[in-house]
């Protein structure tokens, strides 16, 4: 977390925040997980690209090699992931900061890792959907206006069979 | 008619405990959480290295055991 800091504070990277199984660890009880996903507004070149490449050659500057989809961070394998739509670029802008040991840091907020879920629509994404759905203190309002901005209230009801009001 | 009510009370009852400890689960510090991941990671390594999933636990500098004896 803190490389992750330095990369912010540097310019590499614009804001950050964790995603995907780890974030959902953070509301829910842990599972079995080998990946931090970490979503990240990246600086846009001079062409108007985005791209991890300057984020990727600040890392091995730093010493940390990539390994297939991701960088070893201290021992911790870590993907990356562009902000690639405009619910990730929401879920960017309104992570919640926490802090983890004496560093901080940002997750995504619950209802986001749903919306994100729905979107993405794997099998692994239900699973993430049920077990946020019955141990993390979800707000519904907050969570049926997401699902609303991004079209996605109709693949909810269908999933879970709950109609949110 | 609810699927649970097929089912003995005393297995409902552990079915029950299982979920209230699942909710207690839940409600740890999240860097007791990581804790435990890595120590699923730990276990988990050598059956799915066994099936040709190229895994690596997460270097973290104490194992859950290590953090209860402290």
């Amino acid at each position: 977390m803190r490389v992750l800091n330095e990369l912010q504070a540097e310019g590499v990277i614009g804001a950050y925040a964790i995603g995907g199984a780890m974030a959902a660890i953070f509301y829910a009880e842990a599972v079995l997980t080998y990946d931090l996903d970490v979503f990240v507004a990246l600086p846009q070149t001079s062409g108007g690209l985005l791209t991890l490449a300057p984020l990727y050659a600040a890392l091995s500057s730093r010493g940390y090699e990539e390994r297939g989809e991701c960088v070893i961070i201290q021992g911790t394998p870590v993907q990356f992931l562009p902000s690639y739509n405009a619910l990730i670029e929401e879920a960017l802008a309104s992570a919640n900061e926490v802090m983890l040991g004496s560093t901080p840091t940002r997750v995504m907020r619950c209802e986001h890792l749903l919306a994100i879920a729905v979107q993405t629509g794997r099998a692994k994404d239900r699973d993430r959907v049920r077990m946020l759905s019955q141990q993390s203190a979800v707000n519904y309002e907050f969570l049926a206006a997401v699902l609303d901005r991004h079209d996605l209230r109709k693949r909810w009801t269908e999933w879970t069979q709950s109609p949110l009001r | 008619m609810d699927r649970m009510d097929s089912i003995p009370p005393e297995v409902r009852r552990l079915f029950e405990a299982s979920e209230a400890r699942r909710q207690e689960l839940a409600a740890l510090p999240w860097e007791q959480k990581i804790r435990i991941v890595v120590g699923l990671q730990r276990m988990a390594a050598p059956i799915l290295r066994a099936r040709g999933l190229d895994v690596m636990p997460w270097e973290l500098d104490e194992t859950p055991e290590e953090a209860a004896r402290t």
